[in-house]
């Protein structure tokens, strides 16, 4: 697989974090899907390693 | 004076936010310092630094909740400021659900809504990059993180996996991109043409892609792979990739590579790749070695701007009269403006908020006018103890560490470095002081005016002293950009400041006024 599925396709963008940036590519006219992302089990790191154990 | 803290547990709000919620409270009658943070253990030592630790912040405070630590003049001034934080942050909570439409909280999610999706965007804490971004890459998506704080052995684990799988992995670090002409984070308004360009520097890709635009040409690609890739632990993985991405697009007539100097063994891998290429590349690796670079049959250029020229000659597109706001002050303005100074008005004082336009000055302005201090030292005599005090020339560098702790970056608020200009005013050696302006998308919509007042207060401060200040402003970005490159300088020069088309130009201006002859 090469780089042509991104620079020759129009760009369908997941942003997640600083949601300013969803917003100015929406202004642009981009596709853009935001996330409102938080830190996942609640940024407990022991609990996070016993999940992604479990996949 | 008081200090007041609440622990709002399980909640967490993006960086950018935060920051300007702790803006909001500062700004409360009674109120002599704020922050709205994440209580990290690494927030907590900023805190501390900052003089406001408690009792309990250390104690009730973990990385997972949200501390609002108020210093007031009063009980009653604390409690109205740590109300109106928590008031703030439950109306943008229900703002969510007033837009009406769902936001998704995982990637996942936000792919099942999006099964085309091919292109991320991560901007969220350092520490959580890492497995994020190796779920992103699983389902194929490319990806560019502007997060800073990723380990280096983070960063490479997720360039190499994203080569194995054929995607891009821009930054950690990446501040801007144009990709198939959407401009990502910090990017400029440009045309869209046959100049593709990869960049280690993220304003460097900003001057170099806005100068390309304004010289009448455009952009294809604009790669970002975050500073860090041109290390000897990364070994220019993305710049490769990037390289080569731009070698194979039937739209890419001429190739830039923009960075500081790389590593020399990384240097060498770029240059025997770049001289297998068929099309024409042009090396801006600022400050480095001319020859090695024409040796390995590339075009080299010393400066950004330079980059951008010859990019432009060499895919045969040009304005008929060049850029509209390219000037340069003749040898008799020059001389007159330094009969002005005072005696012992001799240095410079360069305040940026664009990392590689500061680096930039300091490569050309040390050549020229001998060692610069600076909080980004080419020579480890030159190091500022204390990025907040100048001594002699002086190049500083307001995106670094020091100044973004707990802050927006100089791009967004430029608060302290408009501040700077003020207190640099007050220092009789000072003959120049240079600060960029950097438009584009996010950034500050107006980085002229606010800068206005600023501008004023010192030539009045000089005035009194009898001192006559001169001003070098380079402006980066487009006519195209909401800021408005035109507006922008019409605003400085209504001020008397001396305003540039290009970082480069202003560097040797500077460099004019304070050299002996």
């Amino acid at each position: 697989m090469g780089l042509e599925t991104i620079l020759h396709r129009e760009l369908q963008i997941i942003n997640l974090g600083l949601e300013g940036f969803a917003e100015s590519l929406r202004e642009k006219g981009a596709a853009v899907t935001h996330v409102r992302w938080q830190p996942p089990a609640r940024g407990d790191e022991n609990l996070l390693s016993l999940l992604d154990k479990l996949k | 004076m008081l200090i007041k803290t609440h622990v709002h547990k399980n909640v967490f709000r993006d960086s950018v936010y935060l920051m300007r919620l702790s803006g909001l409270i500062r700004e409360l009658e009674g109120v002599a310092a704020a922050e709205v943070i994440i209580g990290t253990d690494h927030n907590k030592k900023f805190l501390k630094a900052g003089g406001l630790w408690t009792e309990a912040l250390e104690q009730e405070a973990g990385a997972n909740d949200l501390v609002i630590v108020v210093k007031a003049a009063d009980e009653s001034a604390a409690d109205a400021a740590v109300a109106r934080a928590l008031d703030e942050l439950v109306k943008e909570a229900e703002r969510d659900y007033q837009v009406g439409e769902f936001q998704p909280r995982t990637f996942e999610t936000a792919l099942k809504m999006m099964p085309g999706a091919n292109l991320a965007l991560v901007s969220i804490p350092g520490r959580f990059v890492r497995r994020e971004v190796d779920r992103i890459l699983d389902a194929g998506l490319h990806v560019m993180i502007f997060s800073d704080n990723v380990s280096l052995e983070d960063e490479v684990a997720l360039k190499q996996k994203a080569l194995r799988k054929g995607l891009l992995v821009m930054g950690p670090d990446c501040g801007t991109a144009i990709i198939n002409g959407v401009p990502l984070a910090f990017a400029n308004e440009v045309r869209r043409g046959e100049i593709g360009i990869v960049a280690a520097a993220g304003t460097g890709l900003q001057e170099v892609s806005s100068i390309i635009h304004n010289l009448g040409a455009g952009i294809s690609q604009a790669i970002g792979t975050g500073g860090r890739d041109i290390k000897p632990a990364v070994g220019g993985l993305m710049m490769l990739q990037g390289l080569q991405a731009l070698v194979d697009d039937p739209g890419t007539a001429v190739v830039v590579l923009v960075s500081k100097p790389p590593a020399p063994v990384v240097a060498d891998k770029i240059l025997a790749a770049a001289a297998q290429s068929p099309k024409p590349v042009v090396v801006g690796f600022v400050g480095a070695d001319p020859e090695r670079i024409r040796a390995a049959g590339c075009e080299p250029a010393q400066t950004l701007k330079e980059a951008a020229a010859k990019a432009v000659r060499l895919a045969g597109k040009s304005l008929p009269g060049g850029d509209a706001l390219n000037f340069f002050p003749s040898k008799e303005v020059i001389a007159l403006e330094k009969r002005k100074f005072k005696p012992g008005q001799r240095f410079l004082r360069g305040l940026f908020a664009g990392g590689t336009l500061a680096y930039e000055t300091l490569v050309m302005a040390w050549q020229a006018l001998g060692g610069i201090y600076s909080n980004l030292a080419l020579d480890e005599r030159f190091a500022l103890s204390d990025a907040y005090r100048s001594r002699e020339h002086t190049v500083i560098d307001f995106g670094e560490d020091e100044f973004t702790q707990g802050r927006l970056h100089p791009m967004i608020d430029p608060a302290l470095r408009n501040n700077r200009i003020i207190a640099e005013a007050g220092e009789p050696g000072t003959a120049v002081i240079m600060f960029d302006l950097v438009l584009g998308w996010n950034a500050h919509p107006d980085p002229a005016g606010a800068a206005l007042e600023a501008v004023k207060e010192a030539k009045a401060i000089a005035a009194r002293e009898g001192r006559h200040l001169v001003f070098a402003v380079p402006v980066c970005g487009t006519d195209g950009d909401i800021q408005n490159r035109a507006a922008q300088a019409a605003k400085m020069e209504a001020e008397g400041v001396f305003v540039f088309a290009n970082n480069a130009d202003a560097a040797n201006f500077v460099i004019a006024m304070l050299s002996e002859k």
